[in-house]
């Protein structure tokens, strides 16, 4: 094969299948540091609206804040996973690129998680807060129960 | 029901031998019969709600999607063998049907079938033994309220030293000692309730605390931390680095409810199948009571 269809073959290979890297020269290790980056901004997030949503805190208007950095956060997920970025101290299960179809369904289901959880934080209900951040917090879990390395 | 058809047949008797009577009769009978399902009503209800207590269903269903809840059939993975679990649905044939009353106490105490067979201690009656009769009673309705699923148990899969029924039987000379729980006079009713919960209905220990190579629960180490197939069970002692010391008694409590670490993180483990069929399904003062036991215990390192 000439050299320059191979050239061409990794350009699209890597422009379709590994976005995040076409965008700037991303190397592996700075996509699995950024995922790592955003997935504790998600844990700062539930952390914290845990404490409003269990009345250990003023909310103050600010549910409404982490509810957003929630969604938004989980909006982010699907491009976060770019093959080959299992590295360093990555948490990733292989199951993540074995299983796509279950690996989005398990995101769709944040993503759907956590938009209920914005609505009910902007509309104040208590009662609804409550059951959708118990949602966002049961999607968090059955993902990592099935695709992040068993936490001690 | 069986109340309400005598009541209602006595009725009937009644009103027939004598017509002035009648209408007073009725609706006493009525009253009587409409009592007499609250309080069935009532006992499963209850009995739903300590089933959720006693961790019944995470062993006693199938680990697949859609599994019918317990019927039995779960794998139990030990340095054992592997074991699997029974069906206890109502069906006669295949589940426990047939079981009296008394059957189903001396399962739950003795650790023994109604035929008389010793039970492994894969089933938890080590735990189980502290329960009071009202609290097994309740659970018994709760199941016998279930639609009975005809599906027969598997064989376990043991170690060949383990492999008889009398091995279960030398265990459990050696190692058991029947009894109900005791409440301590010189704790709170939470903490009290928190241990009867921890210590014999949610039978936390049985993953927990850590077990001698035969298989006994080290007293000593209560909560301490062990080891289960592939998966590292974690110290819930108040130990600061080893426990969970840090945690609050409401990060307890929250976790047991929705399973968020304090840090706000949701680790997915074996855990997650005990929050979901068992301790959310509690109400928050169990909870808080389980998280005042366990916060009084004493902190352990790890070995």
């Amino acid at each position: 094969m000439p050299r320059k269809s191979i050239g061409a073959i990794l350009v699209v290979a890597i422009s379709t299948t590994l976005s995040i890297y076409a965008f700037a020269e991303t190397t592996a290790e700075d996509a699995a540091q950024y995922r790592t980056n955003v997935m504790t901004s998600l844990r700062g997030h539930t952390g914290a609206a845990s404490m409003i949503v269990r009345g250990q805190v003023e909310d103050g208007g600010h549910l409404v804040a982490h509810a957003r950095g929630l969604a938004s956060g989980a909006s982010e997920l699907a491009r976060l996973f770019p093959a080959g970025s299992n590295v360093g101290e990555s948490e990733a299960l292989p199951a993540i690129w074995e299983k796509p179809a279950e690996f989005a369904a398990a995101i769709d289901k944040l993503t759907n998680a956590t938009s209920v959880f914005l609505a009910a934080a902007e509309s104040g209900d208590k009662e609804a807060i409550a059951a959708a951040f118990r949602d966002v917090g049961g999607s968090c879990r059955g993902c990592h129960d099935q695709f992040r390395v068993a936490q001690e | 029901m069986l109340v309400a058809a005598v009541v209602a047949a006595m009725t009937s008797f009644v009103w027939r031998r004598n017509k002035s009577l009648g209408t007073g009769v009725v609706t006493a009978a009525t009253l009587l019969a409409a009592a007499a399902a609250f309080a069935q009503d009532d006992l499963v209800r209850r009995g739903e709600y300590l089933t959720a207590a006693g961790g019944c269903i995470s062993c006693h269903t199938m680990d697949v999607a859609g599994a019918v809840p317990l019927a039995g059939g779960r794998k139990l993975e030990t340095p054992f063998g592997t074991f699997i679990s029974p069906n206890i649905t109502p069906d006669k044939a295949t589940g426990i049907g047939d079981w009296s009353e008394e059957d189903f106490l001396r399962a739950l105490w003795e650790g023994e079938s109604p035929d008389g067979e010793v039970y492994f201690p894969a089933f938890p009656y080590t735990a189980y033994t502290g329960a009071s009769r009202e609290d097994l009673l309740a659970i018994k309705a709760y199941l016998f309220s279930l639609s009975p699923v005809s599906q027969s148990n598997l064989e376990h899969d043991l170690s060949w030293y383990v492999s008889t029924r009398l091995a279960a039987s030398a265990w459990q000379m050696l190692n058991f000692e029947p009894g109900r729980f005791e409440p301590d006079a010189a704790q709170s009713d939470e903490w009290n309730r928190g241990a009867y919960l921890v210590r014999h209905l949610g039978h936390c220990g049985e993953c927990h605390t850590p077990r001698s190579s035969t298989g006994v629960l080290q007293a000593d180490r209560e909560m301490a931390g062990s080891v289960l197939g592939e998966e590292k069970i974690p110290n819930i002692t108040p130990h600061p680095d080893a426990g969970i010391g840090r945690w609050s008694k409401s990060d307890i409590e929250y976790f047991l409810d929705a399973g968020m670490l304090p840090d706000g993180d949701f680790a997915g483990s074996s855990m997650g199948d005990v929050i979901d069929d068992n301790t959310s399904r509690l109400s928050r003062e169990d909870r808080l009571a389980i998280a005042a036991y366990l916060m009084s215990l004493p902190a352990m390192a790890d070995d």
